[in-house]
């Protein structure tokens, strides 16, 4: 998909994220950690879409926004155009956040109801002192309004007097409006109608090649994610259990729950769904504040052996380039 | 300037709930009156005619008596030069207010002791107190220090808890903890006894009143602004406004406090008749404005004290009665209107 070539865009290096649990009143012991993101590492290339999946509560969310420094990773690194962006001062910060932005799941939360559509797209403008002329903001927030399809004589109003899908579209803008590079979808369209959902999801895929942006696509939809990604990370519990191209992950999956993550996506031909191969696991995730010893999947793995007990997977076989899991099983 | 539709259908709700609409009304009414007191209720004459020139003596510097002929250098006493132009029954005259009497003069007769029943002929209205004075007057100057007493008291209450509520919601961990432990402290100091301690030392004027009460009544606001800026920051919209790089203030100022305002207004009808009982009862317990300030918690203590003098209680008390009820249904329309349950943001 991207014409540019392939270099890297942002780096993760076993990044952490631990949210400490105390317990007492008035003398605070910490009593462990709950840890969310347990050790990541992974690559977006310029211009490609990484998308990241995996259940509820498995860290995705928090991953996305260790990235965008909302919520301070606890350790590792998170390296933007060659630099690490964890330690920077307040005001370097800034500026990279102009670089990377974010689109949130929640197109009603994520809107400041008090403001008129315009005043939110255009906030960023104001932050970062790219325009101070009343009529060129006006031209300028027009400008994004038609870019993600709307109209622009719809600006000023409220965010309550549009509907889901155009409110979807104003976040969109609004991350736009500071021509980003980099722009974490966190689950941008699992708040939507299937309809609506098709319509964003091409949305992105327009503005992606029009101003050569690249995505870190947060989702549990697995056919969304196969939709739109270049590459595909699979999480669970914390970690990243598989990395590959889209077309070989979703044809020769390695990891027992990647597998068992697609067969739980029913196939819409009676047929092939009656016959074809079902990888079942049961039990429930295991908790981020007890992590399973060993690889964290292996209490529900049906092919896990003492080793899976015993040590973690990492760090993890390259089987070929574009294709990397943390298994004991796969040789 | 362009309202927020939603703002604008909360003002068309609060229209349409009547009680709490003709209460805004009669409530407006009655600061406006009070604001223009000296024009309906004065010791000084409105217009006086005299030898062709006309004198405003409402506003501005006295007039001695000398200047309308008079054998005196005070301020002329205009309800006598009326009487004597009307006696005379020359071409000079004089327009009284409606209650010719000040709020701090004292009529006295010679043959009698006030206080004095209402009287429609002297226009003592609602009859005069135990020194003489109008209770009208006494009435209506006292309404007017006691509303702006509050009104200032809830604009220096607000500006304090909200900033602080607002800061110990936002930023959470040790500095919320720390002001906790203080408002906690703070909130068990026996606010009467200081009051008592202070103005046994100074005679409490009315910018120190305030200062006092304010001292004390931020503790409310601050609890309430906490709260609601806990529930506030943890929505979306705060977390995209910190990823495009908004500063503190720009967070504080432009996306929470306006949507916080809700709460605020709700509020404020109500410490309004706060400060109003506040006031009212430290002046009946004598710790309040000095005398002769006009107050209602004096004018309930001297019915107290004269309680045959029946028109004293029962003026003081109705009017209390109409001023509480008439905030009171502002403030239960307000909250009606303001209710999030009939237009939520959320869908």
């Amino acid at each position: 998909m991207s014409i540019k070539p392939k270099n890297s865009l942002l780096q993760v290096n076993n990044l952490k994220k631990y949210y400490p649990v105390y317990t007492g009143m008035f003398l605070k012991k910490k009593i462990g950690d709950v840890r969310a993101v347990d050790g990541i590492s992974f690559e977006i290339l310029n211009g490609e879409t990484l998308g990241l999946v995996g259940e509820s509560g498995c860290g995705k969310t928090t991953c996305g926004r260790s990235i965008l420094q909302l919520d301070p990773p606890t350790s590792g690194s998170v390296i933007f155009q060659g630099k690490d962006i964890t330690q920077l001062r307040k005001q370097e910060l800034r500026a990279i956040r102009k670089k990377i932005q974010v689109i949130f799941q929640d197109p009603f939360g994520s809107l400041n109801p008090r403001m008129t559509a315009r005043n939110i797209i255009g906030e960023l403008l104001i932050i970062h002192g790219m325009t101070d002329n009343k009529t060129e903001y006006h031209e300028q927030t027009d400008h994004l309004f038609m870019s993600v399809g709307l109209d622009p004589a719809m600006a000023d109003r409220y965010p309550h007097e549009f509907s889901g899908g155009q409110r979807q579209r104003i976040g969109i803008a609004r991350a736009l409006s500071v021509k980003p590079e980099l722009i974490v979808c966190d689950e941008p369209v699992s708040a939507l109608d299937v309809s609506i959902q098709a319509q964003i999801i091409n949305l992105l895929q327009d503005l992606q090649e029009r101003f050569q942006l690249t995505y870190l696509f947060i989702a549990h939809d697995l056919a969304v994610v196969r939709h739109l990604s270049d590459r595909v990370a699979v999480m669970y519990l914390g970690n990243i259990v598989e990395i590959a191209d889209r077309a070989e992950l979703y044809i020769n999956p390695l990891h027992p729950y990647t597998k068992a993550l697609f067969s739980a996506v029913p196939i819409p031909d009676p047929e092939i769904e009656r016959t074809r191969e079902h990888l079942l696991i049961f039990g429930e995730v295991g908790s981020p504040f007890h992590p399973p010893a060993g690889c964290k999947f292996h209490p529900r793995c049906p092919f896990a052996k003492s080793v899976c007990r015993e040590e973690p997977p990492f760090p993890g076989k390259t089987i070929d380039d574009n294709h990397w899991v943390a298994c004991h099983l796969i040789q | 300037m362009k309202l927020n539709p939603l703002t604008h259908k909360k003002i068309r709700r609060f229209q349409s709930i009547r009680r709490g609409y003709y209460s805004l009304v009669i409530f407006i009414i009655m600061i406006g009156i009070s604001l223009f007191a000296e024009l309906l209720i004065n010791n000084r004459a409105l217009i006086v005619y005299y030898k062709g020139e006309y004198y405003f003596p409402t506003y501005g510097q006295m007039i001695p008596g000398k200047i309308f002929g008079l054998d005196y250098e005070y301020e002329t006493n205009y309800r006598e030069l009326q009487k004597q132009f009307q006696a005379k029954n020359s071409d000079n005259w004089v327009a009284m207010p409606i209650v010719p009497y000040g709020k701090l003069e004292t009529d006295l007769k010679e043959d009698r002791y006030p206080p004095f029943p209402p009287s429609f002929q002297e226009a003592h209205y609602l009859g005069t107190d135990n020194v003489g004075r109008d209770i009208v007057a006494r009435l209506v100057y006292g309404f007017r220090i006691a509303i702006f007493f509050s009104l200032i008291l809830l604009l220096a209450n607000y500006s304090i808890g909200i900033s602080i509520g607002i800061v110990m919601g936002y930023w959470g961990g040790k500095f919320d903890l720390f002001f906790q432990r203080i408002i906690e402290i703070w909130s068990n100091v026996p606010f009467l006894y200081v009051i008592i301690i202070i103005s046994s030392i100074v005679v409490p004027n009315f910018m120190m009143l305030i200062l006092i009460m304010a001292f004390f009544g931020w503790i409310n606001m601050t609890w309430t602004m906490r709260t609601v800026t806990y529930k506030e920051k943890e929505r979306e919209y705060i977390l995209a406004a910190k990823s495009l790089g908004a500063s503190n203030f720009r967070i504080l100022f432009k996306h929470l406090l306006p949507n916080t305002v809700a709460v605020i207004v709700t509020y404020a009808p109500f410490s309004v008749s706060g400060g109003i009982v506040a006031l009212t009862s430290l002046d009946y317990l004598g710790f309040g404005l000095p005398p002769p300030t006009p107050s209602w918690g004096e004018l309930i203590q001297q019915g107290w004290a004269n309680m045959n003098a029946w028109w004293i209680s029962i003026s003081v008390i109705v009017s209390m009665l109409i001023t509480l009820i008439v905030v009171t249904f502002i403030g239960e329309a307000v909250r009606e209107a303001f209710d999030p349950k009939l237009h939520t943001t959320y869908e």
